[in-house]
């Protein structure tokens, strides 16, 4: 009871940060999108709904669900490649599983331009990859590597893969693996062990890194600019524009709001998923 | 418009801030300061050392990547900068929203070296509140290695064969005044019939394109990613430095002319000095060392004799004052610019 008022205190910074950097900003958002654009792309402060009423272009549903697909594909593909690799540092010595882990989190200290462009040095037409094929005459025309959909997706991967790495590989170390010898004594197969003891362990890794994954794909601008050629407009994009080119503030507030809202919504839906099918596992 | 620009903000502002310390300390009698906002890289650092000295005037020097950033910035008052450099269409913007000090022409009487042209551009008519300072002109640029016959017109670009190599600026209002000019029509029109039409048309562009680019188009030119495409003139200039087999055109049916102008925003403090240091950049021989330097075309007509013959024969530097006339301003479209957004969205998600 005493002690409870000066950890109070100690969180106050914290708390004024979140709410000057954090909260007042959203609300700011919020507060834009009801407002309209004047003619010359000032803010008019008069109410308005008709930022959200655009919202209901098919073109934009369009966009919304072609970010949703690029979000989800990205989520799949990083579980897929993250899972063993976290999987294969776990079951590594100590000292070589820090190197491994360290591997994992360099790219994060070099800025993300940078690396982007490295991808566009090693796919382009005269790049790495296509330089080194045709001399070796393995194909006489360069490969169109870049600018698709594959090369943003690519992109996408490799840049929020130490997300899903990461909390994986802290849940597989958290695990109890005397639970994995039992499953073995009662003459479980390794698959099996893998499929009834490992994962389900590890299920809280496996939905961490997926919210943030997504979440971080979902509002991603950069890699589909950079890789893919500016040629997509995921929601993202759409965004920015609103705020740069085509200056209308209150609808990129309101698209802000809605992309917000539908990310919400979906890792809801998410959790909610993943605690029922836990419940099942537990009375089955 | 030259967000590429914005990249070299960090390195600059790093040699800025140790020039800064070692002058500080050399005289302090009353020394003026002139407060400038601006691109990065947009002066020959001689050039503005010698108005400090010339003028006992200290200039700081803040840089923006975007017209948009810059407007933000003023809009939010008391930027305390007293000369900033909208790109044309800003200009208008920043008039209506009143952003903008009427120049004394009085203190600028180099004004009338420029261009005659630039005297009357739509955004300011009678250049009461900007001066053009940078310009160029956005033509096709093609690389001759791939593109044999020398492209004429805004239609080569709809060419089959250069499928997938075709490059275009990252810019809806570029683009979309591409396709009006090819199209017969006003690059800023308001008229929804002729954006229909000009749309409709450029969609069928989008299969041949590889990217489209702003910030990096001149490494996709230099690199042979993209054989063709829709490059402003100083940066056809710059890809052609580094490229030999690229060169540059300016088609038939026209094409959009853009500056970065010198002006002074609503409540400077130093009005009149920022005038003196526009009335000096405008100074036939200033000029002549400034724009040899930074490598953009200039704007005064009486330094053109003045320049080097290597400067002169830069055809996508030195252009063609009938080239010039023959070019459109964009101009502010006010509420249109929404369709123009709606349309640039459209054509990305490829529907």
């Amino acid at each position: 009871m005493l002690n409870k008022k000066p950890v109070k205190l100690l969180a106050l910074p914290a708390l004024l940060w979140m709410g000057a950097l954090f909260v007042l900003p959203m609300l700011m958002i919020a507060v834009l999108s009801f407002l309209k654009r004047g003619t010359y792309g000032q803010v008019v402060y008069e109410f308005t709904l008709n930022n959200y009423i655009r919202i209901f272009d098919p073109l934009y549903g369009q966009i919304f669900w072609d970010t949703l697909v690029v979000a989800v594909l990205t989520t799949v593909f990083s579980i897929l490649c993250g899972y063993p690799l976290a999987y294969y540092i776990s079951r590594l010595e100590k000292s070589t599983q820090q190197i491994w882990l360290l591997l994992v989190m360099i790219p994060f200290w070099i800025n993300f331009l940078v690396r982007s462009y490295a991808w566009v040095i090693i796919l382009r037409s005269q790049g790495v990859i296509n330089t080194f094929l045709q001399s070796l005459g393995i194909i006489s025309e360069p490969l169109p590597l870049l600018y698709n959909s594959g090369s943003v997706l690519l992109g996408m991967v490799y840049t929020l893969m130490p997300f899903m790495v990461l909390p994986i590989y802290v849940s597989l170390e958290q695990m109890d693996r005397r639970k994995l010898e039992a499953a073995y004594d009662l003459g479980a197969t390794p698959w099996k062990a893998f499929w009834h003891v490992t994962l389900p362990m590890t299920k809280t890794g496996v939905v961490t890194g997926s919210i943030l994954v997504f979440v971080s794909s979902i509002g991603m601008f950069v890699v589909p600019d950079v890789m893919g050629g500016a040629k997509s407009a995921l929601i993202g994009n759409v965004i920015q524009n609103q705020f740069l080119s085509a200056r209308d503030w209150p609808f990129g507030s309101a698209l802000s709001i809605v992309l917000m809202l539908l990310s919400m919504l979906l890792i809801l839906l998410y959790f909610r998923a993943t605690k029922a099918s836990e419940t099942k596992e537990g009375s089955a | 418009m030259k967000r590429f620009k914005s990249l070299m903000i960090g390195a600059l502002t790093a040699v800025l801030a140790v020039t800064a310390v070692g002058c500080s300390s050399s005289s302090e009698q009353e020394q003026q300061v002139l407060n400038i906002y601006s691109w990065a890289d947009n002066f020959d650092q001689d050039v503005i050392k010698d108005f400090e000295q010339k003028f006992n005037v200290k200039v700081n020097y803040d840089v923006y990547g975007s017209n948009e950033e810059m407007l933000a910035k003023v809009q939010a008052g008391a930027s305390g900068y007293d000369l900033i450099q909208p790109s044309d269409y800003m200009v208008g913007t920043m008039i209506q929203l009143g952003l903008l000090e009427e120049l004394n022409k009085a203190n600028i009487p180099n004004m009338g070296n420029i261009v005659s042209t630039f005297k009357t551009p739509p955004y300011d008519k009678e250049n009461k509140y900007s001066l053009v300072y940078t310009w160029g002109i956005t033509g096709i640029a093609y690389n001759k290695k791939y593109v044999k016959e020398t492209p004429t017109s805004w239609n080569d670009l709809w060419n089959e064969a250069y499928k997938g190599r075709v490059i275009m600026l990252n810019d809806p209002r570029e683009v979309m005044g591409m396709a009006l000019i090819k199209n017969g029509f006003s690059n800023s029109t308001t008229n929804t019939k002729e954006l229909e039409k000009s749309f409709a048309d450029l969609k069928k562009v989008v299969p041949n394109v590889v990217a489209f680019d702003t910030d990096n188009i001149k490494q996709k030119m230099i690199a042979e990613e993209a054989w063709i495409g829709t490059v402003w003139s100083g940066d056809a200039a710059f890809i052609h430095a580094q490229n030999p087999d690229v060169e540059y055109v300016i088609p038939k049916e026209g094409a959009t002319i853009w500056a970065d102008t010198l002006a002074i925003p609503k409540g400077a403090k130093n009005k009149e000095m920022a005038e003196k240091f526009i009335n000096y950049l405008m100074d036939p021989e200033v000029s002549v060392k400034n724009y040899e330097s930074i490598g953009y075309s200039n704007p005064n007509e009486k330094a053109y004799p003045l320049h080097s013959e290597e400067y002169r024969s830069n055809k996508m530097v030195f252009l063609d004052t009938a080239d010039i006339a023959r070019a459109e301003w964009l101009v502010d479209v006010g509420e249109t610019l929404q369709q123009y957004d709606r349309y640039w969205t459209e054509m990305k998600s490829g529907r």
